[in-house]
């Protein structure tokens, strides 16, 4: 038997009965749909976040509190909201000092209720200096942003986002006018054009930016930063940055065993690492979970085929009698359960992609996320993959099974 | 009989069938030869056992003792691909019941013994055409066998057992399911085979049909009761 004939001879088997080969398919369908949607989500949502990471700005450097000692991916405690306090004025000043060094922003956060005429409501502030804007990429409506006197003066002005104007003032000029801030009143003083939500999921358009110095001493009551963003000379190369503020800091922490640092130095290259390491990791346990249905179609597949051997017994005695040997009864039985794995897949990844446009128009229409359309190449192989190994494992008993069968008890069964 | 002739030959050839109820010998130690272009008719009452000696001497079964020897080969040392290749390019089989796939065409019914000979599609057609052509259902050839009345249907298995161009052809009952125009038919067509140098080994209850042979193998309880010409008076006593 060639392979054409056994081909031919598997189609036909597959479509003699549409509906039963449609719904033994449904297992793989799904299978192979939800694996190409969730990987191409994963591969989504990495494209996004490591592009958020990278149009923060260039030559990054971020130092945060506490120690980062088991390995290169793993957070330090300030990153799941333990309070470090190791961040400090003198830092800062010592890392404006270094040459390979163009601008040094700390920074602290916090959520303080906002109030204006009534209306109230709940939003992030970051508490910044002049230097921030040379560090992050904050795109300015109207007015003007936080500048060196406004820290030094312990100025209550406030740059808002957006969509907190537009919530709080609906079509008026928010410029001038005055909030409360946890119970202190601040001046409008500018107002940031629509950016979308930012890295790490803060919504940078309902972000208000103050003075440093009033969100640390009046807001918080704190003397430490949350964090020190740096901008790298474009003239260094950033390992040498990155080993250079590690250094200084050290000094400055009169810290002698690398292994004691309270402070985690990462360069922006580090970041879209540890990200797309964390997506990738996500995405590849959500495709396993998915994986599991594969197996539940598989054996759907091997439950028809087992009934269509049975029912098939006299077609195989037949076939021997004709001159069929074993391997050619078990190559037609294992195309013929190949046929309905590979058949499924194929529409499991059309079903997947259709899901995936949908997903995405979803996404940047309804909710105008800047998502891209990613289909990835991996995820197609490894369906086509999965459904052939799919096909050929749950078809092989059957298979055996039938090239098994005796001709003369085949041709008299009923 | 020059030994060449000789197609098959058995000796002692015994079939016991084990159950959970015990052994049931189906033959016992029967022995005989059939040389090439004859037309061998075997009887026997129900339960005598013709139709496992046929399924012995097809390869479909395998004796539990004795020798069969297929065209000087002694069956017992080949492989079941061997006992296979030999079915399929030595062998037609003529059932009945047909065994026809009845979702199939005409076409791909009789084309099937050409697919396990590894004949290449180019040159299987001429093959099917020439077979349907003797069965006088070359028109038929697109429609579906499930469609066709018993006596095309046999005529369809006929074409298949000859498509291959085989030295015998087994056939099992063939009019066993037809009505006695279609089973006439059908009857002609293997005497017209059998004319043209064709072995024929045919097994059947019907005395009418059993005289289309030359010669009778009677069997009974597994053993040979008579084994000889099918002439006048005599065959016809031996048949009651």
């Amino acid at each position: 038997m060639t392979i054409k004939d056994a081909l031919r001879t598997s189609w036909k088997g597959v479509t003699h009965s549409k509906v039963r080969s449609l719904l033994t398919m449904l297992g793989i369908i799904i299978g192979v749909s939800s694996v190409v949607l969730l990987m191409s989500l994963g591969a989504s949502a990495q494209d996004l976040i490591i592009g958020q990471i990278q149009s923060i700005g260039s030559n990054l450097v971020f130092v945060i509190p506490g120690a980062s000692k088991s390995g290169k991916f793993s957070s330090p405690a300030s990153s799941q909201g333990i309070v470090i306090k190791t961040l400090v004025k003198s830092d800062v000043d010592a890392l404006r000092r270094e040459s390979s060094i163009n601008a040094v922003a700390p920074e602290v956060r916090g959520q303080a209720k906002v109030v204006y005429e009534g209306n109230d409501l709940t939003a992030t502030f970051e508490a910044v200096d002049e230097q921030f804007f040379k560090v992050r990429d904050f795109k300015l409506g109207k007015g003007r942003l936080i500048e060196r006197d406004d820290v030094n003066s312990f100025e209550r002005v406030v740059v808002i986002g957006g969509e907190l104007a537009t919530t709080l003032f609906g079509s008026r000029d928010p410029l001038g006018k005055s909030i409360r801030i946890k119970d202190a009143t601040f001046r409008i003083v500018g107002v940031l054009d629509p950016m979308g939500v930012g890295t790490f999921g803060v919504d940078q358009d309902n972000l208000m930016l103050l003075p440093l110095s009033v969100g640390q001493k009046q807001l918080l009551g704190v003397d430490y930063y949350n964090s020190i963003n740096i901008t790298a000379s474009p003239a260094y190369d950033m390992a040498y940055v990155k080993s250079r503020v590690t250094s200084i800091l050290r000094d400055e922490h009169r810290i002698t065993n690398p292994d004691k640092d309270d402070f985690t130095v990462r360069t922006q290259e580090d970041a879209v690492a540890l990200l797309g390491n964390i997506t990738g990791i996500l995405t590849a346990f959500l495709t396993a979970i998915a994986s599991i249905s594969l197996v539940v179609g598989g054996i759907g597949i091997m439950n028809i085929m087992l009934v269509t051997v049975t029912e098939r017994t006299k077609e195989i005695g037949l076939r021997k009698a004709l001159g069929a040997t074993d391997r050619d009864i078990m190559t037609q039985f294992l195309f013929e359960a190949l046929s309905l794995t590979l058949i499924g897949g194929a529409i499991g990844i059309i079903f997947g992609a259709m899901l995936v446009g949908g997903t995405y128009l979803v996404l940047v229409y309804v909710v105008k996320m800047s998502w891209t359309f990613t289909l990835p190449a991996s995820a197609l192989i490894l369906s086509v993959a999965v459904s052939t190994v799919t096909g050929i494992a749950f078809g092989l008993y059957p298979a055996r099974k039938a090239a098994r069968k005796n001709p003369i008890d085949a041709l008299r069964y009923e | 009989m020059k030994e060449k002739d000789v197609i098959i030959d058995v000796r002692s050839l015994s079939k016991t069938y084990v159950d959970e109820s015990g052994e049931t010998p189906a033959l016992a130690g029967i022995s005989f030869s059939i040389s090439r272009g004859e037309f061998v008719s075997i009887m026997g009452p129900s339960g005598s056992g013709k139709s496992t000696l046929l399924h012995i001497l097809s390869f479909l079964d395998r004796p539990t003792r004795g020798l069969y020897r297929f065209t000087g080969k002694e069956i017992g040392e080949l492989s079941d691909a061997d006992l296979a290749r030999v079915r399929n390019q030595e062998m037609g089989f003529v059932f009945q019941s047909f065994n026809l796939l009845a979702h199939s065409n005409v076409y791909e019914n009789v084309e099937l013994p050409l697919i396990y000979s590894k004949i290449a599609p180019s040159k299987r057609r001429a093959k099917v055409e020439s077979a349907l052509r003797a069965v006088g259902l070359e028109s038929k050839a697109l429609q579906e066998a499930g469609t066709l009345s018993g006596g095309q249907k046999q005529r369809v298995a006929i074409a298949r057992a000859l498509v291959n161009d085989p030295n015998v052809i087994f056939a099992d009952e063939p009019t066993g399911n037809l009505d006695s125009k279609s089973g006439a038919q059908v009857m002609e067509i293997l005497k017209e085979l059998h004319t043209g140098g064709r072995t024929i080994i045919l097994v059947t209850h019907e005395t009418k049909t059993a005289e289309f042979g030359k010669r009778l193998i009677r069997i009974a309880d597994g053993q040979i009761e008579y084994d000889g010409p099918i002439m006048q008076g005599i065959p016809k006593d031996s048949l009651k």
